[in-house]
């Protein structure tokens, strides 16, 4: 039924987003970009492809972070053109999406404030996405409590936070751990959007934020391992939402080490291969291995995010997309960044491993 | 001769001769220790300069693999520097100092001292959060690298100096203190010699003037043993008085005849 | 003598924004009673003014040990470094992640080049 419907208010977008992703870089191009020797060839290189001359501005010499900046601004201007002609719920749809971007925004003020900074010079750092119009008024908040009232007034974010913390929390509580179950009540609330928005939709948005859910109780299994965060509140961190759950978040609330992280990683045939390579270069090397291999798993949680995000085109008439290509593009934005790092780093064995998408 | 160089100017006494040639003696051992020390700290110091110049080089190496370690964070969680500059509170990464003598230099030595602190352990939880802990173990080591460095340029500094004190008394003792002390004693010796030469005139004079006198005595003597009496009378009456024994002698005459 | 380095323990830096965060995650950063913190960023902002007063204020604290400097960084207050002469704070020039270190520039290295080519 959507089907029917669905081009009348967003068939004009999601073909301007399928149009977006034919600008993606292909192999081909990446392979080109890794040829170069300086920043300058890289820019060269890639004033060919979709981003044109985003770089032809820059003064010399070039620096990776500005490289960074500027394909995040390209993105930026896409986002914000399909968020201006987006009708609802697709333009719902797009604000939750900024919602991630946000947490981290507001999380950075909230640092700033607790250690009594200007936090008006923080507005420059925040994610550009993220940006909302009332978020300057955080500024002005000069102590927590103010800041909590604010952020429960000002912004969207409201209900994460009055759900999850109080304004007592937000000085005791480590910042991570804020963060992390701002997040957890993001990324469940998504969930439940994208159910209420039914159809493919909801089908295509399952999977990814499922995944998106998995990453993170994992990662925070894996990176909470030998700290002093209690195995209680690692728990509450988790989203009660993803393929692990619950049995396998249960599983991982009360895991010691990464051996157990990988039983839990067996229930689910995609994640099996994740933490399984990993186990072969452990077992030379305690520490270094270690090091090596949990880098190997965010690769590799990186490669599955591209994979599930390159089927979200495969089908019509959801939302998915919109959501898809932000997520890809970021992929290749992180993965520009890489290649432009180790050309400017001269680390050219590394060079290879970016993420390619298509 | 003791006019040619600089040199103290005491009494030229023995006395004076064997002090002074004690403190040659003092200054020629002092010379030839500091001479020793010298060596010993150029060659620590020589050392000290190829390891500089390699951990220099190393740390170059050690800064990019570091600075590498930070992109591959940047790669996984985003920009994270904001967040880890605010949560710095109390270094848990701090030197100790201990010292190091080389032939009497105390040369400090820093050592990294490392407190486990959970300060950023946290940092990258929901994504990153092992690349973080990489990086951070990596810049650990380069920190030590650095720290490493610091000590061994501390030490080149140092040992620099002192080479540099110990190289201005070696070549203030060898020359300018012992061509002083030298010129000295050979100043007192050339005085001593000349007293030395004066008195000896002096005796030869008066041993001439006694080796005279008592060659005229004997001439007498011998005089009087060969003609009795007459020489001996001479003599004696050579001893009372000449115009007086001329006198006696012509009166004796008279006397006699 | 002994004394001058026992109290020292810290190590500070001056550098652009990833050498100090990096150094900052290996755990050097201090920020002490009245707030100073031990550490500089340097960006293209950055006066030199402000780049040589901190110079100055990690040079005559008491607490620091090695000074650490990005060397691009040095060469913006170049006369200031080369005067430096105390031996402590000891000062590290350190390369940065867009300036490979050149030895030819470090005050240090020079002397020690002057020195091997007697």
């Amino acid at each position: 039924m959507e089907a029917l419907f669905f081009n009348a208010s967003t068939g004009f977008l999601e073909g301007i987003v399928r149009g977006y992703k034919t600008g993606i870089l292909t192999q081909s191009q990446y392979t080109n970009l890794t040829q170069c020797e300086t920043l300058e060839d890289f820019r060269m290189q890639l004033s060919s492809t979709d981003y044109g001359n985003f770089l032809a501005n820059e003064p010399l010499p070039l620096s990776t972070s500005t490289i960074a900046d500027k394909a995040t601004q390209v993105l930026v201007d896409q986002f914000n053109y399909l968020r201006s002609n987006a009708v609802e719920p697709l333009s719902k749809f797009l604000e939750y999406m900024t919602y991630g971007y946000m947490i981290d925004n507001v999380v950075l003020l909230i640092t700033g404030t607790l250690h009594e900074r200007d936090t008006h010079e923080l507005l420059e750092r925040c994610h550009p996405l993220g940006v909302f119009d009332t978020m300057p008024a955080l500024c002005v908040a000069t102590n927590v409590e103010e800041l909590y009232r604010s952020v429960l007034v000002e912004t969207p974010l409201a209900p994460y936070f009055r759900d999850c913390i109080s304004a007592s929390d937000l000085d005791d509580l480590n910042i991570e751990i804020i963060r992390n179950t701002v997040y957890k009540a993001y990324l469940e609330d998504f969930y439940a959007f994208c159910s209420s928005v039914g159809g493919p939709t909801s089908q295509v948005m399952h999977s990814i934020l499922s995944f998106e859910a998995d990453r993170r109780t994992i990662n925070i299994t894996i990176n909470s391992l030998n700290t002093d965060l209690a195995k209680e509140q690692r728990a509450k961190l988790f989203p009660a939402i993803g393929r692990l759950y619950p049995a396998g978040n249960n599983a991982l609330a009360k895991a010691d080490d990464v051996d157990t992280v990988r039983q839990v990683c067996e229930y689910v045939p995609e994640y099996r291969s994740f933490l399984d390579a990993s186990s072969n270069t452990q077992n030379g090397d305690s520490y270094g291995g270690d090091g090596s291999a949990a880098a190997a798993l965010e690769d590799k949680f990186f490669a599955e995010e591209v994979r599930l995000n390159k089927n979200a085109f495969l089908q019509q008439f959801q939302y998915g997309v919109f959501y898809s290509y932000v997520k890809l593009k970021e992929q290749e934005i992180r993965s520009i960044t890489w290649i432009a790092e180790c050309i400017a780093q001269n680390a050219k064995d590394r060079i290879h491993d970016y993420i390619p998408i298509f | 001769m003791s006019g040619s160089g600089a040199r103290e100017s005491p009494f030229p006494t023995r006395m004076a001769l064997t002090n002074t040639k004690i403190r040659l003696k003092g200054a020629q051992t002092g010379h030839s220790l500091l001479a020793k020390k010298r060596d010993a700290l150029t060659t620590r110091f020589r050392a000290i300069l190829r390891k500089v110049d390699e951990a220099k080089r190393k740390m170059g190496r050690v800064m990019q693999l570091a600075s590498f370690s930070l992109a591959e964070v940047t790669y996984a969680t985003g920009d994270i520097s904001y967040l880890v500059q605010e949560q710095a509170k109390n270094a848990t990464l701090k030197v100790k100092a201990r010292q190091d003598n080389v032939s009497g230099v105390v040369l400090p030595v820093f050592e990294v001292d490392r407190t486990t602190g959970s300060d950023f352990n946290l940092t990258g939880l929901g994504r990153g959060g092992q690349q973080v802990l990489k990086s951070k173990e990596v810049y650990a080591k380069a920190a030590e690298t650095l720290v490493e460095l610091a000590s061994l340029q501390t030490a080149f500094m140092i040992l620099d100096e002192v080479i540099r004190v110990t190289n201005r008394r070696v070549n203030a003792i060898e020359h300018v203190i012992i061509p002083k002390l030298e010129n000295t004693v050979k100043y007192i010796l050339s005085e001593l010699d000349e007293m030395d030469r004066e008195e000896f005139f002096r005796l030869k004079k008066v041993q001439g003037k006694k080796k005279r006198d008592a060659e005229a005595a004997a001439a007498l003597l011998a005089g009087k043993a060969t003609t009795e009496e007459a020489p001996v009378e001479t003599v004696a009456e050579d001893d009372e008085g000449e115009g007086g024994g001329d006198l006696l002698s012509s009166r004796d005459e008279d006397v006699i005849f | 003598m002994a004394s001058a380095y026992r109290n020292r323990n810290l190590l500070a830096v001056i550098g652009d924004e990833d050498s100090v965060t990096g150094l900052l995650l290996a755990g050097i950063g201090q920020i002490n009673e009245h707030q100073k913190k031990n550490f500089l960023i340097v960006d293209s902002k950055t006066q030199v003014s402000s780049i040589e007063s901190a110079f100055q204020e990690f040079t005559e604290r008491s607490d620091i040990a090695i000074l650490l400097i990005n060397q691009h960084v040095a060469e913006k207050i170049r006369p200031t470094v080369d005067r430096y002469q105390q031996t402590f704070p000891a000062l590290l020039e350190i390369p940065s992640k867009d300036h490979p270190y050149d030895p030819s520039k470090d005050s240090i290295l020079k002397r020690v080049q002057k020195l091997y080519g007697d």
